[in-house]
């Protein structure tokens, strides 16, 4: 009797959960997750990855690059010439229209450049928008864009976080308004926003001949949820259809289940170890010993890192940059795993018994546990220190740290200059502070000849190798799990394509 | 033994009520004490491992094989090379939970002490002044207790950067509370015997009295809350480190270690079960013990 | 009793603004906003921006008056990282805060009164034995633990709840068993003593000479007496509760105010954070005040105190 009513009970619930809303493939519905709360959704207010995904479904920019042929393909332009070495002119494609009917043309694109481009409007990533000074409408089609300087990846800003938004709109509603209701051209318009948690995108069944192609999923629920466990738990159950940036771990556990398919795809994203190599921290740090250093980069099995930990399409890597970016010289020097050598260069810079030193990281504590437990076995004893981003950044700034587990995922730019450049021209995240590096790189980020350019990256990255400024280490890469019932190819740039998401 | 008593002594709040045998001697109440008896069992157990940590311990702790991740304990398919499985980065489970009895251990200790010392001072002040002093303490008791302590622990830490002296002092300065109130209740019970009185009039000096006559007469109660306290900077050690924001890796804490081995819950579960329920044991065995002491020392405060 | 209501007032006042001086300095001294702001991959250029832009150069009591002004208006100035007034940001959020609490304590109560009075009644019987184990127990266990376990257990072994979200009662129902069981031990604790107390007493002696039935005995006479002092305690521990989301919320990804907490905390969002620390503590606050005020209006003898 008892067993009776408890089996009825058992039903009861397990009708409940049935009858959870399931958004899938009957209602034309995908369900996502985002790992982290987005602060705003217009994408030059914020500088996630969760932000990157949204604004590519949402907004279109002028240009467009195909993440598999690296080529570039006009969007919201047609066409396009340099007139010189500071100024682009753009041919607008005629009859694209916002979601809320305004019709694109010259002054959207002019508003959005000038407004961008002015510091004053505050851009979080001045970075993708502080190279072009402003913007002249030619005639209703025809626009002119203005450089600052020189600025050989123009093309690849304008194909990437450089997006067109409606000026009359724009100018009513501002940043903030953007954010909880926004406005593109783009492939999917927002049907709803509840900041930091939900967002729904509705199929813009309108959308211009685009390179990007033409959306085929009527509806994509987005969903906050920070747990990677409760993520898998709602796949499990059917309330999500797909989550990504899944840990190597539980991907190769959902990759053994028949359910699922998950993929992997490598991203731009590179871990290194900065090492005080200038003598920020003091003169007598032992990194600004070159064979201290160099017995750094031989204590770490980075083959062993990549095998157990990263896993999918990471790769050991030695040159500080991303293969795939132009001007990244993979013909460096390399460091083997080799402990006793790495034992014995620490002799021969005077620390036969080891020394201690504080080591500094800021995300993925397993990888930066395994690196220092590494340094430990060959004598290095660390203190090891984990901190926020913002904090860890703010103490490099002020004083510098002896070796810290860095990554740098380059804003998907494929170009040395968005990372290299970026941290050994004498900013305050330079550890090397070498003048010879800072004025190589000046000329090869500067150089409007493609060679010329090539040449002086590959003078820096050896200098950097050679001198083991940096211990690069791999690239890092992203799973992505989903039901069989969704067909998706993902791209080594880390964004979430929903374009070209279909149901089987 | 017959069963009601033997029913009182597992329940240390059965003995709060119905109290013990009049005449009962101090020492056949603390080991006839079931509750305090496993408390203390436990506990002593953990100290004497947590001591010889080097010597029981089968790995070194710190020792990573990438190539062994998560390996299953031996009652779940694995080897007796790692009894209780290993870890992310393939460290010995069984190694890593043994030294983790010295880190809560420790943290659970110092951060009693610190609080305890703080919390005494400001009780017995209050208690034995009274007046203004009373009002200062009270007053303060009251701001301690109205800020959330997780959420201030976590904001410290995430300033200060975690790290084992930073958790013990976060955790010392946030849980004086209990120890100011029950010391401040204790002390005005005392202030007014005959031999605080006695002293007072043979012009005895302040701290003299505070001392030799207030402080032995309420250390039962100290004592209790010490270990009441120990048992609850141990789990906030615990969740602060589950959050991401306590004791720093490499170093094993069990909290560590649940946070850790969460990420693999769904398919390992066996990863957040084994700290946890250490975890669990161990708290337990202090709460018992703490409540065990209360009965067996302090037989007149009840009804 | 007005007398007493305004002293009691004044205390809770004044303890609140001590806590949000507190909360404060402790935020104040935690760095530049600025990188936070920034976020990650921003140059040093974007930075400098930003610190400008937000002029944390003012002296810290400045800061800290027009902080509190514009707080006690119920303005908690602009969150850094969602461009969003604080005071949105978290009504929105606080309601499931709100709900999470309300259904946390009314768990402990419709669990921990009933026990702890059968308890009183039968002690020594099996239930008290549970209830005594449970109370002990409880305590003991730390409430990350326990909530990774009851999804291991509900939702992924059993798949009768689901793990996460807002949407529907059914999310709400392991967080609030795994909050509500942490102040389960002390209101039943409580209860039970109570009870015992009042059992004993002449009162109870008469009503049942007077040939009133158990029943009435218990219910109308016992539990009567022996819940006022249960009814201030929930009130505090509602207070201690909302503090303790933060675990819950994180494990089962409420969206509610402490789980906006330690996401802020985190982001260092700094308004964001003060005006939670504030909040969560004026609602400890709040509730202490009321225990107070109920227990001086059942019982007299508690004003002069």
């Amino acid at each position: 009797m008892v067993y009776t009513k408890l089996k009825s009970a058992v039903a009861v619930l397990s009708i409940c959960a049935a009858g959870a809303a399931y958004a899938d493939k009957s209602d034309d519905t995908l369900s996502v997750a985002f790992t982290k709360e987005l602060e705003n959704v217009d994408s030059y207010f914020n500088s996630s990855r969760e932000g990157v995904v949204l604004q590519r479904a949402v907004w279109d920019g002028l240009v467009y690059r195909d993440p598999v042929t690296n080529e570039y393909k006009g969007n919201l332009a047609t066409a396009w010439e340099w007139i010189d070495d500071v100024t682009l002119e753009f041919k607008l494609r005629e009859g694209v229209t916002f979601h809320n009917g305004e019709v694109f043309n010259a002054d959207d694109v002019v508003f959005t450049v000038n407004f961008v481009a002015d510091a004053e409007n505050g851009v979080k990533t001045q970075r993708n928008v502080s190279w072009m000074k402003s913007a002249e409408k030619i005639d209703d089609y025809t626009v002119r864009i203005s450089l600052k300087a020189p600025f050989p990846a123009a093309i690849e800003f304008l194909s990437g976080p450089v997006s067109m938004y409606p000026n009359e709109y724009y100018a009513e509603v501002g940043p903030k308004g953007m954010g909880l209701k926004p406005i593109g051209t783009g492939p999917y318009k927002v049907a709803e926003v509840i900041p930091g948690q939900r967002f729904v995108l509705e199929k813009n069944t309108s959308y211009h001949d685009s390179p990007k192609g033409q959306p085929s999923i009527g509806r994509i629920e987005i969903r906050t949820i920070p747990d990677i466990n409760t993520q898998i738990a709602e796949l499990f159950n059917g309330t999500l259809d797909m989550i990504w940036q899944t840990p190597a771990d539980q991907a190769e556990k959902l990759a053994e289940m028949e359910q699922f398919t998950v993929t992997n795809e490598s991203t731009m994203r590179i871990g290194y170890l900065s090492l005080d190599a200038a003598g920020r921290t003091g003169e007598d740090n032992p990194f600004t010993k070159l064979k201290v250093r160099q017995a750094v980069a031989h204590a770490i099995n980075r083959e062993a890192l990549v095998a157990a930990l990263l896993k999918g399409k990471s790769q050991v890597i030695s040159t500080a940059c991303f293969p795939s970016q132009f001007g990244c010289d993979q013909d460096v020097k390399s460091y083997e795993y080799d402990p006793e050598k790495a034992k014995m260069l620490l002799a021969e810079a005077g620390y036969e018994d080891g020394f201690t030193t504080e080591f500094y990281a800021y995300r993925n504590r397993d990888y930066a546990e395994a690196i220092s437990s590494y340094l430990n076995a060959v004598g290095i004893k660390t203190d090891f220190k984990m901190m926020k981003y913002s904090a860890l950044r703010e103490l490099r700034t002020a004083k510098g740290t002896p070796v810290s587990f860095q990554t740098w995922g380059s804003y998907s730019i494929n170009d040395t200059s968005a990372i290299t450049s970026q941290f050994f021209k004498f900013g305050a995240l330079d550890d090397a502070r070498d003048p010879e590096l800072r004025d190589w790189l000046d000329v090869a980020d500067s150089s409007t000849n493609p060679e010329t350019r090539k040449e002086f990256y590959s003078k820096a990255l050896n200098k950097i190798a050679d001198n083991a400024y940096w211990v690069p280490m791999f690239s890092y890469n992203t799973n992505y799990v989903y039901g069989n019932d969704v067909s998706y190819t993902p791209t080594p740039d880390e964004v979430l394509r929903f374009t070209t998401m279909t149901w089987n | 033994m017959t069963l009601a008593t033997s029913a009182n002594s597992v329940d240390p709040l059965l003995q709060d009520i119905i109290g013990p045998t009049p005449g009962q001697q101090l020492r056949r109440r603390f080991f006839g004490h079931r509750g305090l008896m496993i408390g203390a069992s436990v506990l002593g157990l953990l100290l004497v491992i947590a001591v010889l940590a080097p010597v029981v311990a089968p790995h070194d702790p710190y020792a990573q094989d990438l190539m062994a991740r998560m390996k299953p304990p031996v009652f779940l398919g694995g080897t007796w090379e790692n009894i209780l499985g290993t870890d992310h980065l393939g460290r010995d489970y069984l190694s890593r939970l043994i030294y983790g009895a010295r880190v809560s251990l420790l943290i659970g200790f110092v951060a009693a002490l610190i609080s305890g010392t703080i919390g005494t001072a400001m009780g017995v002040a209050a208690g034995y002044f009274g007046g203004r002093v009373d009002m200062v303490v009270t007053f303060l008791i009251n701001v301690r207790l109205a800020m959330p302590v997780v959420l201030v622990a976590l904001a410290v830490v995430a300033i200060l950067g975690g790290s084992l002296q930073v958790v013990i002092g976060v955790l010392g300065l946030l849980l004086w509370d209990r120890f100011a109130v029950v010391m401040r209740a204790s002390t005005l019970q005392v202030r007014g015997r005959e031999y605080v009185a006695a002293a007072q009039a043979i012009g005895a000096s302040t701290p003299r009295i505070l001392l030799s006559e207030i402080m032995p007469n309420i250390m039962n109660n100290l004592i209790v809350v010490i270990t009441l306290e120990m048992a609850h900077a141990i789990l906030l050690e615990a969740t602060l480190s589950f959050l991401g924001l306590g004791v720093q890796p490499p170093t094993p804490s069990w909290g560590l270690m649940v946070s850790e081995g969460k990420n693999m819950m769904l398919f390992e579960p066996w990863l957040v079960l084994i700290p946890g329920t250490v975890l669990f044991v161990v708290v337990l065995a202090i709460n018992l013990m703490g409540d065990g002491l209360r009965d067996v020392t302090a037989p007149e405060n009840r009804s | 009793m007005l007398n007493f209501i305004l002293k009691r007032l004044g205390l809770a006042l004044l303890v609140a603004l001590t806590v949000s001086f507190i909360s404060f300095i402790l935020l104040f001294l935690s760095g530049d906003p600025a990188i936070a702001l920034a976020g990650e991959g921003a140059t040093d250029e974007d930075v400098l921006a930003i610190r400008k832009l937000y002029g944390f150069d003012r002296p810290m009591l400045m800061q800290y008056a027009s902080w509190l002004l514009s707080a006690l208006s119920g303005d908690f100035g602009e969150s850094y990282y969602f461009k969003l007034p604080v005071s949105s940001l978290i009504a929105d959020r606080l309601s499931v805060t709100m709900l999470l609490g309300l259904c946390g304590i009314s768990f402990a109560l419709l669990t921990a009164v009933p026990l702890g009075v059968i308890a009183a009644i039968r002690p020594n019987s099996i239930i008290d034995r549970i209830a005594l184990f449970l109370s002990v127990a409880g305590q003991a266990m730390p409430s990350f633990w326990f909530g990774l376990i009851l999804i291991v257990a509900f939702s992924i072994k059993l798949r009768w709840l689901p793990p996460s979200g807002t949407d529907s009662w059914r999310n709400f129902i392991m967080p609030t068993v795994v909050l509500g069981y942490y102040a389960m031990p002390a209101i039943m604790r409580l209860t039970r003593a109570g009870m015992l107390d009042v059992l004993s007493s002449d009162y109870i002696r008469t009503a049942r000479a007077k040939g009133a039935s158990e029943m009435r005995v218990m219910f109308k006479h016992a539990l009567r007496n022996a819940i006022i002092p249960v009814v201030s305690l929930a009130a505090v521990q509602m207070g201690f509760m909302l503090g303790g989301s933060i675990v819950v919320e994180s494990i089962f990804a409420l969206h509610g105010a402490g789980y906006l907490a330690w996401e802020s905390i985190s982001r260092n969002d700094l308004p964001t954070v003060q005006a939670l620390i504030l909040i969560f503590s004026m609602f400890y606050i709040t509730f202490t005040f009321l225990a107070d005020v109920l227990n001086a209006w059942l019982d007299p003898r508690m004003r002069s105190s």
